[in-house]
């Protein structure tokens, strides 16, 4: 799933000296349209800010596929059964291909997922929230997956070819994530009075976690330029939260079910959607740790290591040195 | 019960079980490659169950699917109590997997020349997925068992105690006599032979130790409708959604 | 705490420690993953799977790899193992699309042109 909500490091210029002459070799190859490749010459930052927004991509994954995973052995139908097991499987997969990516600008899979569990690194936001009812598996796997793919598209865009070429598989992924979580949806919106109220409940409950998910507004942030001319970040988050909002409140307006924004409409004349702010208070509070489900997500994680440590142990290799995926 | 769908329902739930246990690893394996393998093996199973519970529905006359699957309680249930136990540790899962897996590849194997159509074709159709499933268990059981101390010593523990529970999967049934004479399978005895002999072989390779078979006492119950107290809790959270209103679509 | 995830529940879940809490290559070495989409066809690089050893590796490779896309077989091979150019060296490679080496290329070799000047020449003697 999910890389929504960046949290970037704060650029420090002039902590580093890269070399001027390469430097303007390297931004001229990214102003061409041309993708940066893993032993390409890069500048400290580049590569610091790629591992982190790679490595949170990574982390969303992989703890994404615990809120869904809640319903694995509740799906009710044979269908939905396989399907669920088959997406929350994907999201593995999804992790296991950024990782990789992340991996050849040089940080190892271990340390990635030790910075995870030690709170160093970040994942999407909306996963700190719990998965209450079946309908939440819909909600999730309709928006928060929609929302994905307007950022995983947008990020395929990049410049770090790894990453792009993630992406891509990814992307097509998603599709099959999306579609199954509309069919879900609507199966609950056109069915029975408890069904709709158990949709109408947990869209109630998901909507300021997906007003988050893209991010603080854009006035908000203040280092974005430098990583939109390096191909880093490619749209802003106000951006891409207008394209969400545009493409998916009518989906839901559609079925005759409400969202919690009195304010939210699309103005007609500016053609931007209008809404209330969410609380960024309160997103704040949960990228640090205060969400309703951070500490159990980090200690599911952990449980998983751990409890895989006899097993990775067991098949140990003696290659010695670092070993680094090459593209 | 009319003979094959005593037959049918046996394997099918056998199936559905199995794959729901394997299911509860999806997330949470021991590395995320050997997570999205492990995956597929649960796919893979309720796939196959669910194929099993259409052909009952369309040649047998029996409910739908999803009602026979979502609907029913443990004493109707006719899986074997071997596939209802909880996951355990990795090993435990690891071994089952390959206890189970060669078991159920050498009955559809057999299913191939069954003059029942709906098998013999069902069988065809699996054969790529059941030869990925044994392809992964051995290798990971070659591995486990020739590598270090502490994964041979879990290993072999876990092999104890899955033994005789995985007698349970050739527990004989009323009709099985009648199937034999019909043409449908060779029995649960010839499935059991091939099956000895084939996982004493790999089991060797890896320097495990098989129980003796014949010192042995097989967990029955499972094909009568008698089973662990795993099974009521198990089928109550896979259906909570589903029996909540059977009658609407989800 | 309890979780909202039945299997979680089951689950004893442990206290974070500090610190590193995996050892590097702990998640094993990498391994190149090709991909055969069909019979007749190059093998393609996909990706990457972390393995102990190159059966395992396949059969990771196989999930990871082939579970969604259509193919027919795939290839693994140490990351380790491959020999690349550097990229900075793309200009070593630029002859192969450079204007002077059009003598190994089907378009450097133009007839159509004489041939039809040629038969328009014959055309105008007979009449
Ligand atoms: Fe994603
Ligand atoms: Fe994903
Ligand atoms: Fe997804």
């Amino acid at each position: 799933m999910y890389g929504g909500g960046y949290i970037f490091d704060k650029l420090q210029d002039n902590q580093v000296n890269d070399d001027p002459e390469k430097l303007l070799l390297f931004e001229e190859r990214i102003a061409r349209g041309e993708k940066i490749e893993p032993r390409d010459w890069m500048p400290f930052d580049y590569r610091r800010q790629l591992i982190r927004l790679i490595e949170q991509h990574a982390h969303s994954e992989i703890i994404g596929a615990l809120p869904e995973g809640t319903w694995i052995t509740r799906a009710p139908g044979f269908k939905r059964k396989l399907a669920l097991i088959a997406k929350v499987q994907d999201e593995i997969g999804h992790g296991q291909l950024l990782y990789s990516a992340a991996e050849t600008l040089g940080k190892s899979r271990e340390n990635m997922i030790n910075d995870l569990l030690n709170g160093k690194s970040k994942y999407s936001n909306v996963f700190n929230y719990p998965a209450e009812t079946w309908a939440d598996v819909t909600v999730i796997g309709f928006l928060i997956d929609a929302g994905a793919i307007i950022n995983q598209i947008t990020n395929s865009k990049g410049s770090y070819a790894p990453y792009c070429r993630a992406l891509e598989r990814i992307c097509y992924e998603e599709s099959f994530h999306l579609k199954q979580g509309h069919e879900g949806l609507v199966f609950l919106a056109t069915g029975t009075f408890v069904q709709r109220e158990m949709l109408q409940d947990a869209l109630n409950r998901w909507w300021e976690p997906i007003m988050h998910f893209f991010g603080p507004p854009d006035k908000a942030s203040v280092h974005s330029e430098k990583l939109m001319k390096w191909k880093v970040k490619m749209a802003s988050n106000d951006d891409m939260r207008q394209e969400f909002l545009n493409t998916y409140v009518p989906k839901i307006w559609e079925l005759g079910l409400t969202l919690p924004d009195p304010k939210l409409k699309k103005n007609t004349e500016t053609n931007k959607w209008e809404y209330t702010e969410p609380n960024w208070e309160t997103f704040w509070q949960v990228i640090n740790g205060n969400g309703p489900c951070n500490k159990e997500r980090l200690k599911v994680r952990m449980w998983a290591e751990e409890h895989g440590r006899w097993v990775r142990d067991a098949l140990k290799t003696n290659q010695l040195t670092q070993s680094v995926p090459l593209a | 019960m009319h003979s094959i769908k005593n037959l049918l329902y046996n394997i099918a739930d056998d199936l559905l079980i199995m794959g729901h246990r394997h299911s509860e690893w999806t997330g949470l394996g021991p590395i995320l490659e050997e997570d999205i393998s492990f995956s597929s093996l649960a796919q893979d199973k309720i796939g196959l169950a669910y194929q099993i519970y259409k052909i009952l529905n369309e040649t047998e006359k029996e409910d739908l699917p999803d009602r026979i699957a979502f609907l029913r309680n443990e004493s109707q249930y006719r899986c074997c109590q071997f596939v209802e136990l909880p996951n355990g540790e990795y090993d435990f899962s690891l071994i089952r997997h390959f206890l189970f897996d060669h078991a159920m590849d050498l009955r559809f194997r057999m299913f191939g020349k069954s003059n029942y159509q709906p098998l013999s074709f069902l069988s065809r159709k699996t054969a790529g997925e059941m030869k990925y499933h044994i392809l992964h268990a051995d290798i990971w059981i070659k591995q486990l068992g020739n590598n270090n101390e502490i994964s041979h010593v879990r290993m072999q523990k876990a092999i104890e105690v899955a033994f005789p529970y995985s007698l349970g999967m050739f527990e004989t049934f009323p009709f099985e006599k009648e199937l034999i004479e019909l043409g449908i399978y060779q029995g649960e005895q010839e499935i059991k032979i091939s099956w000895l002999e084939k996982i004493s072989m790999i089991l060797k390779e890896a320097n495990f130790n098989l129980p003796d078979p014949e010192k042995i006492k097989p967990v029955f119950g499972g094909r009568t409708g008698n089973h662990t107290g795993f099974l009521k809790p198990l089928l109550e959270e896979m259906n909570e959604v589903y029996s909540s209103d059977p009658e609407t679509e989800w | 705490m309890s979780s909202l995830d039945p299997r979680i529940n089951r689950l004893e879940l442990p206290q974070i420690p500090g610190g590193e809490i995996l050892k590097n290559q702990e998640h094993w070495i990498t391994y190149e993953v090709f991909h055969i989409k069909k019979r007749g066809d190059h093998p393609v690089h996909v990706g990457c799977v972390h393995a102990p050893h190159p059966d395992l590796a396949l059969v990771f490779a196989k999930e990871q790899y082939g579970r969604r896309l259509a193919c027919v077989s795939l290839w693994v091979c140490k990351s380790s193992d491959i020999h690349a150019f550097s990229m900075e060296d793309e200009d070593m490679f630029y002859s192969a699309v450079s204007d002077e080496k059009k003598y190994r290329d089907a378009s450097g070799f133009k007839v159509r042109d004489k041939i039809n000047k040629f038969k328009k020449g014959n055309s105008d003697a007979l009449v």
